[in-house]
């Protein structure tokens, strides 16, 4: 089943693009990644999940009603983190999520110190007090008191120190095994292949590649290193599927994809010192997409 | 009902500072009502040497000033711009302070309609200004009753007082109709306390007219207290004006609020 449908979604801010034609899905029970660079588009999509802005065209539904017409209600089950947190400042943290528990129509004291300890946050200070990574934390609880079966993080992590990063990734896995779908938008690209099942990578307002993390890194991506004898003709190994091709001195590094015999060969025929072939990291892969069409 | 005590609640402040203007202010004007009626003939005098125009703007009508309700339609002027600028700060903040303090996606993004939103808001600053109006009315009334010791028609005395719920509830509409017109709200006060202002002067300068058709354009001229004076009761034409303005200006606050795009901050 899927969690979260989004068909053909275009939003024009005026004449300014917001996004174009956005179409995935996510299903039940996943954590489903969302990257792309600041500008491209995705708090646009999640904006207009949640209501706060309205498609120009396209639909998305949830939990298979439409995000709009339907709003209020599928908010019941929705927790929303946003990147940056502003709350009421004179009010106590406690007050506050009491106020946001109110909204929804079940008991969420206890869930409440519960997050509030595993996130080491102090109820009892004014939000106006809080340091950046603090609101955060007030974030986070207030997005998940409710239990709700999606949560959805806009650039989360931004602000929490790598401990607290740490909690809050074993927090949601744990909601995740609970049965909450997630959608995680990020810009880093680390946070997003540790956590997430698949991955929707978002270019200038249009989605560029949509793939589990595990196909996207297998794929017949390899990164190759070769640290050669003599320095070589930087061109050596400038055949079809290398990319981002460097050599310094005697070291050459690149991408491949494809038909790894092919570039075994090329590296058998030269004199070398030694050879790294590994699993290329997301973030060298989205790299690779960038400057591809850029 | 969770977002209307969370409004009044944070309205309280305002609410309280208000009333105790308001009351204040009030109290130390009908105080000087007995130093007054005692001189009223040389203070006729003193006004009468001022140019008739300069006495109509300031709303003195020499003739009543010695009379109780006289004095109180005269002070009542300071009474409602005092007023006016309450419901238009509320009216121009209660909307726009949730994106001014970047609270919207929090509100927004929980299992309520904006319709809701707006309704409880809407009932919150309404029961600010009710409240302010009871103090002030409790206040207005012992004051009166203390200075006063003549026969005056308590009727007319109400229907004077309670203008000044009608003139903020007609300011409130303008303040939240403008909070949405306008797009970004950097400071509800320079822009409220200019609308109110202006209202306020374009009120002055169409006293010294006397012509009636202008009066429409300015709510602070909605109610005439000669008017109430000698027939106890409103001008119908003018109170249609002021409650279809007011029906106006929500509905169109409702349908725009529902529309509208909350941008990231």
């Amino acid at each position: 089943m899927n969690v979260v449908e989004i068909n053909n979604l275009t939003k024009y801010y005026g004449k300014e693009r917001g996004i174009i034609d956005v179409s995935f899905n996510v299903e039940e029970k996943e954590i489903f990644g969302f990257i792309g660079p600041n500008g491209a588009g995705k708090s646009t999509t999640i904006r207009t999940l949640l209501a706060l802005i309205y498609p120009t065209s396209g639909s998305a539904k949830i939990f298979g009603k439409d995000c709009i017409k339907y709003g209020p209600e599928i908010k019941k089950e929705i927790g929303y983190l946003p990147s940056e947190v502003f709350y009421y400042d004179k009010m106590k943290v406690i007050d506050l999520l009491k106020y946001s528990a109110s909204f929804y129509k079940k008991d969420c004291s206890k869930r409440i110190r519960e997050l509030a300890d595993t996130m080491d946050l102090n109820l009892n200070k004014k939000i106006d007090d809080l340091s950046f990574g603090n609101k955060k934390k007030v974030g986070i609880v207030q997005g998940l008191l409710h239990e709700p079966k999606l949560i959805i993080l806009d650039e989360p992590t931004s602000g929490l120190d790598p401990l607290m990063q740490q909690k809050f990734f074993e927090l949601l896995q744990e909601e995740n095994q609970k049965g909450a779908t997630i959608l995680f938008s990020s810009h880093i690209l680390g946070e997003v292949q540790r956590m997430c099942n698949r991955v929707a990578i978002i270019k200038e307002g249009k989605i560029i590649q949509l793939e589990k993390i595990s196909a996207l890194q297998e794929n017949n991506y390899k990164k190759i290193r070769v640290q050669t004898i003599a320095s070589l003709d930087p061109n050596y190994f400038n055949i079809a599927g290398v990319s981002n091709l460097a050599v310094s001195q005697n070291m050459i590094s690149f991408l491949f994809k494809g038909n790894i015999n092919s570039i075994m060969k090329k590296i058998s025929e030269i004199e070398i010192i030694n050879v790294w072939v590994e699993e290329p990291d997301l973030e060298e892969i989205f790299l690779h997409f960038y400057e591809k069409g850029a | 009902m969770n977002m209307f005590l969370h409004e009044l609640k944070a309205y309280r402040k305002s609410t309280i500072t208000w009333t105790f203007t308001l009351v204040g202010l009030i109290i130390l004007l009908l105080s000087m009502f007995p130093a007054i009626s005692e001189e009223a003939e040389t203070f006729k005098k003193l006004m009468e040497g001022f140019p008739e125009g300069i006495r109509l703007a300031l709303g003195l009508a020499v003739e009543n000033i010695g009379s109780i309700l006289g004095f109180y339609s005269y002070i009542f002027l300071y009474v409602s711009l005092f007023g006016a600028i309450q419901a238009m700060i509320l009216g121009v903040s209660i909307l726009s302070k949730e994106v001014r303090e970047k609270t919207a996606d929090f509100l927004l993004t929980k299992p309520v309609t904006r319709t809701q939103i707006v309704t409880s808001k809407l009932m919150a600053a309404f029961t600010s200004l009710l409240i302010t109006n009871v103090f002030y009315l409790g206040a207005a009334t012992m004051m009166v009753s203390l200075v006063e010791t003549k026969e005056y028609s308590t009727k007319i005395f109400l229907l004077l007082s309670l203008t000044l719920f009608f003139l903020q509830l007609i300011f409130l509409a303008l303040g939240i109709i403008v909070s949405i017109a306008v797009p970004k709200i950097k400071s509800v006060l320079s822009i409220s306390l200019g609308t109110v202002f202006a209202f306020f002067i374009i009120g002055a300068l169409v006293s010294t007219t006397g012509d009636d058709a202008l009066r429409y354009l300015t709510p602070f001229k909605y109610f005439d207290f000669a008017y109430i004076m000698q027939n106890s009761s409103y001008e119908s034409s003018f109170m249609m004006v002021g409650i279809a303005f007011i029906v106006i200006a929500i509905t169109a606050s409702y349908l725009i609020y529902s529309k509208r795009d909350i941008h990231a901050v």
